[in-house]
């Protein structure tokens, strides 16, 4: 980052934070926007590193949890994906981070990840079960579309049995409801 | 007064059942009308026995909320058979029936019980029985003396001789997930399996004597395994990529109905246990999983999402054709049925919250019977009396017991852990 300066990286930061404020497809989004100031000049952003991840200002709630840019950083180092209640369709938040999983895996044919399905835990256990399994396919399709072999992808439902939080609130039962990329073989350092 | 004798019967069950015993067992509500009944302390002849045969059928006739025992501090007599009963002494407490025995250690290490029923009022005998027995089958001669009393005085036949398989979850274990059986009132406690991996859906065959789960032990991936109890030898009967689930037993014993995902959906299929020959029953692109045999062994239950959200199907297995059968809210699954084939027991959502409703299937009826909001995993008891379920309390996984009627509840605190996806098993013979 030595190549700016750091008045410009400042910018930088806030040139992006204000992009990711107004793209994400959150409800709540009106309601927790913080003021962003905006500075009278902007310098042109550099190409030659990518832009390191941020902390976005919108405040994360477990109705945008799956949603929220602070859980994906677009690269393999994010290895879960997380989903609204009720849904399996991946969020958008989450699609450069397995765009950067499907280029890994193209590009390492060694590489055998398990996709793992999970649900919060409400409802019944082998529902549950199904439905979580419909999660880690939709995981699955985003990456055949991206040209990923289907011999590197596996797949394995939870359910409701390994959760990432004990509570029985809003907040734990948005960090249950998930899949997890779990390299086999292969795993990207 | 009857708060004082719970307490004291459930320290009698701590003392006397095996350390690790998961499940403990305290009525919550019983009927209002429950009988007075006075089961009198039964005479030790000869060395004490190692358990308290009269502790034993007093809880169960108390657990089953259809009775209400005479605490035994307010006895005014203790007579331990026929010939030594004065009647009054108890019709003055209100009793209604009594019961009178006694256990004498015999020469031969064996143990002989004998036991009346007397009804108070009338000042008649009822029943009167012998039982001779070794020590370590004391606890199920108990069960049978109460099974036999709850039938002379309900009509219908007693479940206290039976079992209760559980999962028992304990988070920072080395192995947290277990698999359990313990007798219906909690004691005797065995492990079947130890895993670091979940442990789902256990199931009892219609002889009690094998059991099937889903088992997450190979390298995290599910199988679905056949475990024989008396030999613990046990098979792995499924482990197909995708989903190999909800394994339930068939009325025959022969066949298993299971929940597969390998041709890419959640399908019901029938494995016939001794070819191995598995029929996929459902064709639908939703979800089908869940199924339970119906008595007749020609049809199951299970839950499908075929209609937007989660509803309790009826599959006829000899034209495979489907028909619903639950109509209230959106959110019904995970079916359970009474032996005669009258109640379905599911879960059922209302305003967010998970409760174990009963459906009538002859007069059509729906009837919510919990208060309890997380409930999950309903098994009806072999006589069709009560409903064991899983749910919360305090954040933990429990059990709790429901009849039919909703007007019965027990409450099993878990004493390691947490505990779940109860499953009642049948009469053993």
């Amino acid at each position: 980052m030595s190549a700016y300066s750091s008045k410009a990286l400042l910018a930088v930061l806030l040139a992006s934070s204000l992009v990711a404020c107004s793209s994400k497809p959150t409800d709540d989004q009106s309601a927790d926007m913080q003021p962003v100031q905006t500075q009278p000049e902007v310098t042109q952003v550099q190409e030659s590193q990518p832009v390191q991840p941020q902390q976005s200002a919108i405040a994360l709630t477990a109705d945008n949890y799956h949603n929220h840019p602070n859980n994906y950083d677009g690269t393999t180092s994010s290895r879960v994906i997380y989903f609204a209640f009720d849904t399996s369709s991946v969020p958008a938040a989450a699609f450069d981070t397995l765009r950067a999983h499907a280029n890994y895996l193209k590009g390492n044919s060694n590489a055998k990840v398990r996709l793992e399905g999970h649900a919060d835990e409400r409802g019944t256990r082998e529902y549950n079960v199904a439905l979580a399994e419909r999660r880690a396919q939709a995981v699955e399709k985003f990456l055949r579309v991206q040209g990923v072999s289907a011999a590197q992808i596996q797949i394995v439902s939870y359910g409701e049995e390994k959760p990432a939080a004990y509570g029985s609130d809003e907040m734990s039962w948005a960090k249950n409801r998930r899949v997890e990329l779990n390299y086999l073989s292969g795993r990207p350092q | 007064m009857i708060k004082r004798f719970v307490v004291a019967i459930a320290l009698l069950l701590t003392i006397s059942s095996v350390a690790q015993a998961q499940l403990m067992i305290q009525v919550t509500e019983g009927r209002v009308d429950a009988v007075p009944i006075a089961v009198v302390p039964f005479a030790i002849r000869g060395s004490s026995a190692p358990e308290q045969v009269d502790a034993i059928i007093s809880a169960n006739l108390h657990r089953s909320g259809q009775f209400r025992p005479l605490p035994a501090a307010d006895m005014l007599s203790r007579p331990s058979s026929g010939a030594e009963i004065s009647y009054r002494d108890f019709r003055v407490l209100g009793s209604e029936f009594m019961v009178v025995g006694k256990v004498e250690a015999l020469p031969t290490g064996e143990y002989r019980v004998d036991y009346e029923l007397h009804d108070v009022p009338r000042g008649t005998r009822l029943i009167s029985e012998t039982y001779q027995t070794q020590a370590s089958q004391l606890r199920d001669v108990a069960h049978a003396i109460s099974d036999r009393i709850y039938e002379q005085l309900t009509g219908v036949r007693g479940a206290f001789g039976t079992r209760i398989l559980y999962v028992n979850h304990n988070r920072g274990a080395d192995y947290p997930f277990q698999l359990q059986y313990a007798d219906a009132d909690g004691a005797r406690a065995r492990t079947v399996l130890r895993s670091r991996e979940p442990i789902m859906s256990p199931s009892w065959s219609p002889d009690g004597k094998r059991i099937a789960y889903v088992s997450f032990e190979a390298n995290g991936m599910p199988g679905i395994y056949i475990h024989e109890l008396s030999t613990m030898q046990r098979q792995l009967i499924s482990s197909f990529a995708g989903i190999n689930g909800a394994p339930d037993w068939s009325p025959d014993g022969r066949r298993l109905a299971l929940t597969l995902s390998r041709d890419g959906n959640p399908e019901i299929y029938i494995l016939d246990i001794a070819s191995r020959q598995m029929t996929r029953m459902t064709e639908h692109f939703a979800i089908d999983t869940e199924p339970r045999w119906l008595a007749d062994g020609q049809s199951l239950v299970f839950t499908s999402n075929r209609g937007g959200g989660p509803q309790i199907y009826r599959l006829d297995l000899r034209d495979k054709s489907v028909r619903r059968v639950s109509f209230e809210g959106d959110y019904n699954s995970n079916p359970a049925v009474t032996p005669d084939g009258r109640y379905l027991a599911y879960v059922h959502r209302r305003g967010g919250k998970f409760h174990i409703a009963v459906q009538d299937l002859q007069r059509h009826t729906f009837n919510i019977v919990t208060t309890t909001e997380q409930d999950e995993s309903p098994s009806v008891a072999p006589n069709g009396s009560m409903i064991i379920y899983a749910t919360k309390h305090k954040g933990m996984g429990v059990l709790q017991a429901v009849s039919i009627d909703g007007r019965i509840k027990v409450h099993l605190p878990s004493k390691e852990g947490e505990v779940r996806e109860p499953s009642w098993s049948p009469y053993f013979q």
